[in-house]
């Protein structure tokens, strides 16, 4: 009986099992291809980061992309003829503040996690490009000021979050939506208001710093980010209403969904817009204010709510049936069951195929150069055509447009991982 | 109850409160709006024509194109129809989205596998490839590609690899198999498509047999053989009958006082780059389609397969693949859709695919009924894609499921 109470020594695992040994052994050379295709990959990896180093610091001439510099981001919008005077450029830097600000708050209201970390990485970016190298005639002092206190402007924001009644999701969303309706006014400007309405008259004189600026100049990385945020933001609900019109025994219902979906599913966004430009205005009076902006706004948000709708309907198809059921003989109502029990399941299932769709709304607004709208990806190339003594440095244009779209794009699917994990996809 | 009058009730339940006249009122209502907005929609465009005298109608589609088309398969000239020159411009897409599929997919399979290796270091590498390729605008995509072609020499001081492959600004020439007579290819093209045919029925019968019987009979040996002497059937007897082979190998040689490349095959720039980023773009996409898939089957399959004693590649064949196929066919077929009208971007890069003709059309006919046009093709084949999709998976529909 002595014997049985004696634990027997653990005995290691041998050690080509742990270890950084072992992690080789099993990861690296699991089997002989396994080794040569780790092999054969180790050396591509070596030499494309020897060939990339090369030519990144050495052969590439990355002056170009300072050359272009801030047309990257706000595209033709303090030129002369959209803005004489060239003192303009304060209005989108006045936006970008407020934006940092609202991301304070969110901050607050998600708990820290990773809209901090969006927050903070914004803030700092802003930041740091006001010291970049330029001479101060190109980028003034005033420019330079704006840009650095977006730090101030995000410790605004989380302030007022942390101590007052604002901090609540709700007053951050009616924030997000006023800060859009502001970003667009700002960036517009306006001319005086005259008013007359019988014996009522009225005169608003605008100061000059915001004169109209029209939509047509418009540009750069701010066209692409403004067209994303808003058809985003519609093309979400539009496309809930599409689903569950599809989803409808009302057949007259279902069939419109069904028609739209599939037209703007079927046919290409490109040739969307361009015939927007052409069908649109011979929709409206002549005299109606043509808007590229405008239009381009609401067909990327058409075709974009078209593909949304499919990808809410796999969520909703994905749900047992016996939620709605348990639903129903609780006694919620049809609206209720489908509000409170069928929707939140059906958009948590299917989250990674809705920002996988937000993506493609943002990658597609580099599309509206085909109406005349000059968005970062048209700057660089009408750049490259203007001027053909800087054909050599095409590359590093596109490389640098390609870096911006990747930061933007990848900064999305970490935020909609990290989103999965807190709302416990596929654990429930 | 008592107070409400019987003229307001159906079947003694308010009508407001009725569930089928609600929803036939609801129907009723959405119907109206959307006839009347489309209505409206169309009214204000017909009326517009008429006001601003803009020419409408499709009677131009007989008229005289008058403008040449960069690059066509089909024969094509300037003074070719506009009917026919959309048709060229059609098959132009066509040719783009079939090519595009089918490398996309090859390189999307290998990568997507790839991404599965045991090796780290070459899955984390194809991590890398998906992740900055599907994040980036495919424009922006087709424009690196498309200045890294226009910063090649021109034709005349081209490269020369192997002294038979032509790069060059215009495009890439290599040797290739070139048919001669069009009709002899065509006949010796459907002679072996029979002969392919047969084969396939032959390996049919043959692994049916092999599988009642338990007697080797080689199938996949048979078929083939049967297939390959009915192509060189074919090829002897069309041969005998023009007097020359039906397809010769042809190599690219520089001609002329410009250099102009002729013979052997060449992808024009357009085409070589609207296809390079095309494939690279879809099959990022792809990969992760076909990852997920090979992961969607479950652990135990694999495990059992490999039990039963099957090899590493015989259990990814004919266990894993077969079943990941089912989950990985309608997204796939998806990516297809959006390569067809991705190729729509052919515009920005030189090459003319069918939006760019039309764009290019709507200088000198009705833009409107162009783009009815324009639509209908794309609905078309993207109807065809969905097609190919529903039919293949009623085929692999799970029986009894």
């Amino acid at each position: 009986m002595a014997s049985a109470s004696q634990v027997a020594e653990p005995v290691l695992p041998p050690r080509s099992e742990v270890g950084v040994a072992g992690w080789a052994r099993e990861n690296l050379f699991g089997s002989w291809y396994s080794g040569i295709l780790t092999v054969v990959s180790a050396a591509a990896v070596v030499l494309a980061i020897w060939f990339g180093l090369r030519w990144t610091l050495m052969s590439a001439n990355w002056d170009v992309v300072g050359i272009i510099g801030g047309r990257f981001i706000i595209g033709g919008y303090n030129t002369d003829q959209a803005c004489p005077g060239n003192d303009c450029f304060w209005r989108p830097q006045a936006a970008l503040l407020m934006v940092t600000a609202l991301l304070g708050m969110l901050w607050v209201v998600a708990a820290g996690g990773v809209v901090k970390r969006v927050a903070i990485a914004a803030a700092a970016a802003a930041a740091l490009s006001a010291f970049l190298p330029y001479s101060m005639e190109r980028m003034g002092l005033d420019v330079r000021l704006l840009l650095l206190a977006n730090v101030p402007a995000l410790a605004i924001g989380w302030a007022l979050a942390r101590y007052t009644p604002l901090g609540t999701g709700r007053w951050v969303a009616v924030y997000g939506v006023v800060v859009f309706l502001l970003t667009i006014i700002l960036l517009r400007g306006s001319s005086d208001i005259s008013f007359a309405a019988g014996p009522l008259r009225l005169h608003i004189p605008m100061p000059d710093l915001l004169r109209p600026v029209p939509t047509l100049y418009w540009g750069g990385l701010t066209l692409n980010l403004l067209l994303a945020v808003a058809g985003i933001a519609m093309s979400l609900p539009l496309g809930i209403a599409l689903a569950l019109g599809r989803r409808s025994h009302l057949p007259v219902v279902k069939i419109l969904c069904v028609i739209f979906i599939e037209v703007f599913r079927g046919v290409p966004l490109i040739t969307i817009l361009f015939m927007s430009q052409h069908l649109v205005p011979l929709a409206f009076p002549e005299n109606f204010p043509r808007n590229s902006l405008f239009s381009a706004g609401v067909m990327i948000t058409l075709f974009s709510s078209a593909y949304m709708a499919e990808n809410i309907r796999g969520g909703l198809q994905s749900l047992h049936p016996g939620q709605a059921e348990a639903a129903r003989a609780l006694g919620l109502a049809g609206w209720q069951t489908t509000l409170f029990i069928s929707l939140p399941q059906a958009v948590r299932n299917v989250i990674p195929t809705i920002v996988g769709q937000f993506i493609s709304l943002f990658k597609d607004t580099s599309l509206v150069y085909i109406i005349g709208m000059v968005d970062i990806v048209e700057i660089g190339r009408t750049f490259i055509l203007g001027n053909p003594e800087y054909r050599v440095s095409t590359k590093e244009v596109f490389i640098f447009i390609s870096i911006v779209f990747w930061a933007f794009t990848y900064g999305m699917s970490y935020v909609s991982r990290q989103l999965e994990r807190t709302l416990g996809v596929g654990e429930r | 109850m008592a107070d409400i009058p019987k003229a307001l009730t159906y079947r003694g339940i308010p009508v407001w409160r009725h569930a089928v006249i609600i929803q036939w009122a609801l129907q009723i209502v959405s119907a109206i709006i959307a006839v009347s907005l489309v209505a409206w929609f169309f009214f204000n465009i017909a009326g517009s024509i008429q006001e601003r005298d803009i020419p409408y109608g499709f009677s131009f589609l007989s008229r005289e194109y008058q403008t040449p088309i960069g690059e066509h398969f089909l024969p094509y000239e300037s003074s070719d129809s506009f009917l026919y020159a959309l048709i060229v411009a059609a098959v132009n897409t066509i040719v783009v989205a079939v090519l595009g599929v089918g490398l996309a997919t090859l390189l999307g399979i290998l990568i997507g596998v790839a991404r599965l290796s045991s090796s780290w270091i070459l899955s984390k590498l194809m991590l890398a490839y998906i992740e900055f390729f599907r994040n980036v605008p495919l424009l922006v995509q087709l424009l690196f590609w498309f200045f890294i072609v226009l910063t090649l020499p021109p034709v005349r001081e081209g490269y020369v690899l192997f002294s038979r492959i032509y790069v060059n600004n215009a495009g890439i020439s290599f040797p290739g198999l070139v048919g001669g007579n069009l009709q002899a290819v065509g006949v010796w093209v459907g002679l072996a498509a029979a002969s392919i045919a047969l084969g396939a029925l032959v390996h049919h019968l043959l692994s049916w047999r092999e599988d009642r019987t338990g007697k080797a009979s080689y199938p996949l040996l048979a078929g083939i053989a049967v297939a390959a002497a009915g192509g060189a059937a074919a090829w002897l007897v069309v041969g005998s009958f023009t007097g020359e082979a039906p397809l010769v190998i042809s190599s690219p040689e520089p001609h002329g006082r410009f250099g102009r490349i002729a013979g052997g095959v060449t992808l024009r720039a357009g085409l070589l780059v609207l296809l390079v980023g095309l494939v690279i773009y879809t099959s990022a996409f792809i990969a992760e389609i076909v990852r997920a898939g090979i992961q969607s089957v479950g652990r135990g399959q694999i495990e059992a397969s490999r039990a039963l004693g099957l090899s590493g590649i015989d259990s990814l064949r004919q266990v894993t693949f077969p079943q990941a196929l089912r989950v990985i066919i309608p997204p796939l077929i998806s990516q297809y859709l959006n390569l067809t009208k991705n190729s729509s971007l052919g515009g920005a890069v030189g090459y003319t695919d069918l939006t760019n003709v039309a764009i290019t059309m709507t200088q000198t006919a009705p833009a409107i009924s162009i783009f009815m046009l324009i639509m209908l093709s794309y609905l078309v084949m993207s109807l065809t894609w969905s097609l190919i999709g529903n039919l293949y998976n009623r085929r692999m529909r799970i029986v009894g499921a």
